[in-house]
């Protein structure tokens, strides 16, 4: 009884993963776990929740070019994915900086625009099938190299977050107080928006570009439902990144689903529970919620 | 010599002059209350002095490093649905002297304890920010100032939306962090609270400075409050 069980778990959870594309697989989308969620739970914090999806359109032009110069390699497409990335970002802020724009319209007409226009690119020189690829990933092919990349950029997001960590915290909830101690916050916000291009570079292979933001915001916005701390967020979205990312890539496995579909939708679906079912702020905490007596002492 | 001197300031917000030829010093180890009209240019002197907004003409003179510097704004832009707590945000106070990559040890711990406990708000160290009344979050912001080790403390309105037993709790710490040495400028609107607070009073008019002793607020005789506390006021050789 207990062999066949744990047979069967065998089959269904650890031997996919003896195949070296389902592990190379698993390695990325471990190292993706671990960087992006804290950046979708500081993004989650500040209100700029649809930021990464925004940023997500705009890297796609750059690796479109890249696509267009060195055809399909890893390297050159996540280089110029980041470049525009992070063009479009300071595009954006200098527009409303110089013109008076409000920033979120400024970012919204630059992010369109590199939509647009990476769309454009990628149907000049390809077919729909390298369009498919860009925009949703294919994270069963990812070799050696991306596996590299990925694996390189994550660690060195999870390094530069730990720096500016406590600036961050402290630019989010009083901007003021970091401006009394003679830190721009604007540098730190910079800092932290070229994080978040950069991990939609490194999850761009695995995931495509419009999926790799799922990674970074579902696991954050889930966390939210079981914790009111901010490292239990921390803790608590990495967590739920990693379960969604195997559980999607054996989901993928065994029922032929595309991964990256597979794994967002997995993430999704922890979301819906915990909206209905979480400690706080869930459909049945509000319905649970009594008001606590006084004091027992305050008889009358 | 003071540490803090205005000489022949000019400030100016969105190209209109709202105050000119400031000229004189903040006493060290002295609280002095800033009062005017609204519009007088109170926080815009608040904010030139803290750095953040340059002169047209003149310059203020600090030798209080920026670090020790701290600056509570009337409506402070803290974001309460940040999952924080009183003793985190306290915390934070120590990054002058601690620097923003450091963990805290347990002598921080302690020293926050204790100026929990001074500020009456022990009990709440686990609470969130967003649950805290105005009183309550007043005292957990002077905490950090405290923590901070402030030499130079700018306040604008600070027992606005406050109770009456904050008030008093507070104006104590803010006597004690005096007698120790700090610089410590107040905007207030109560004349009662300035009387008993303010050893010094700079008063914003018509885009002029007038520094004044608080006594010319209260009368001789009865002790009582010399003029209706209400603004804008005139003053013996003003006009």
């Amino acid at each position: 009884m207990l062999e066949s069980f744990l047979s069967l778990i065998h089959t269904w959870l650890i031997a996919p993963f003896s195949y070296s594309f389902m592990e190379r697989a698993l390695v990325a989308s471990m190292a993706l776990s671990l960087a992006a969620p804290p950046l979708g739970v500081f993004l989650m914090l500040r209100g700029m929740s649809l930021i990464g999806d925004a940023m997500s359109h705009a890297i796609l032009p750059g690796v479109a070019l890249g696509f267009l110069l060195a055809g399909f390699s890893l390297p050159a497409m996540s280089l110029g994915g980041m470049l525009s990335g992070l063009l479009v970002a300071v595009m954006a802020g200098s527009v409303s900086q110089l013109t008076g724009h409000r920033e979120d319209s400024a970012m919204a007409s630059f992010f369109l625009i590199s939509l647009a226009g990476g769309v454009m690119l990628v149907s000049l020189g390809g077919s729909s099938v390298d369009l498919t690829h860009v925009l949703f990933g294919s994270i069963l092919a990812v070799d050696s190299t991306a596996l590299l990349l990925i694996a390189a950029i994550s660690t060195l997001i999870v390094i530069i977050l730990a720096v500016i960590f406590r600036a961050l915290v402290v630019e989010c909830l009083d901007p003021l107080f970091l401006r009394g101690q003679g830190i721009k916050g604007g540098m730190v916000h910079g800092v932290f928006l070229g994080l978040v291009v950069l991990n939609l570079t490194a999850g761009f292979q695995t995931l495509g570009t419009l999926m790799a933001v799922g990674l970074m915001m579902l696991p954050a916005t889930t966390a939210r439902f079981w914790s009111t701390r901010l490292e239990g967020l921390m803790v608590l979205s990495v967590l739920i990144a990693l379960v969604a990312s195997s559980g999607g890539l054996l989901l993928s496995y065994h029922l032929s689903l595309p991964s990256g579909p597979a794994i967002i939708l997995l993430a999704g679906c922890a979301y819906l529970l915990s909206a209905l079912f979480g400690r706080h702020h869930s459909l049945t905490a509000r319905l649970r919620r009594r008001a606590t007596p006084l004091s027992n002492s305050l008889d009358h | 010599m003071s540490r803090l001197q205005l000489k022949d300031l000019q400030l100016a917000r969105g190209g209109r002059t709202v105050l000119e030829h400031l000229e004189g010093h903040f006493q060290d180890a002295a609280i002095t209350a800033l009062i005017g009209a609204n519009g007088a240019g109170k926080s815009t002197l608040i904010q030139a002095i803290m750095g953040t907004l340059t002169p047209v003409n003149g310059h203020i003179e600090c030798q209080v490093p920026a670090v020790r510097r701290a600056w509570l704004p009337q409506q402070l832009a803290l974001d309460l649905s940040f999952p924080m707590s009183v003793e985190e945000l306290i915390m934070t106070g120590t990054w002058p002297s601690h620097g923003a990559f450091l963990g805290y040890c347990g002598a921080h711990y302690r020293r926050g304890r204790d100026i929990m406990q001074r500020l009456g708000i022990s009990h709440l160290a686990h609470r969130p920010l967003g649950e805290l009344s105005g009183g309550q979050r007043q005292r957990a912001l002077i905490g950090r100032t405290l923590m901070q080790e402030a030499e130079l403390l700018l306040l604008d309105e600070p027992f606005a939306n406050v109770d009456i037993d904050t008030v008093e709790v507070l104006m104590d710490v803010l006597r004690e962090m005096a007698s120790e040495g700090a610089t410590i400028i107040v905007v207030l609107h109560d004349m009662e609270q300035l009387a008993r607070l303010a050893d010094d009073v700079l008063i914003l008019t018509e885009g002029h400075g007038r520094w004044a002793s608080p006594d010319i607020l209260v009368d001789r005789h009865t002790g009582q409050l010399s003029r209706p506390p209400r603004l804008p006021l005139t003053f013996p050789g003003s006009v």
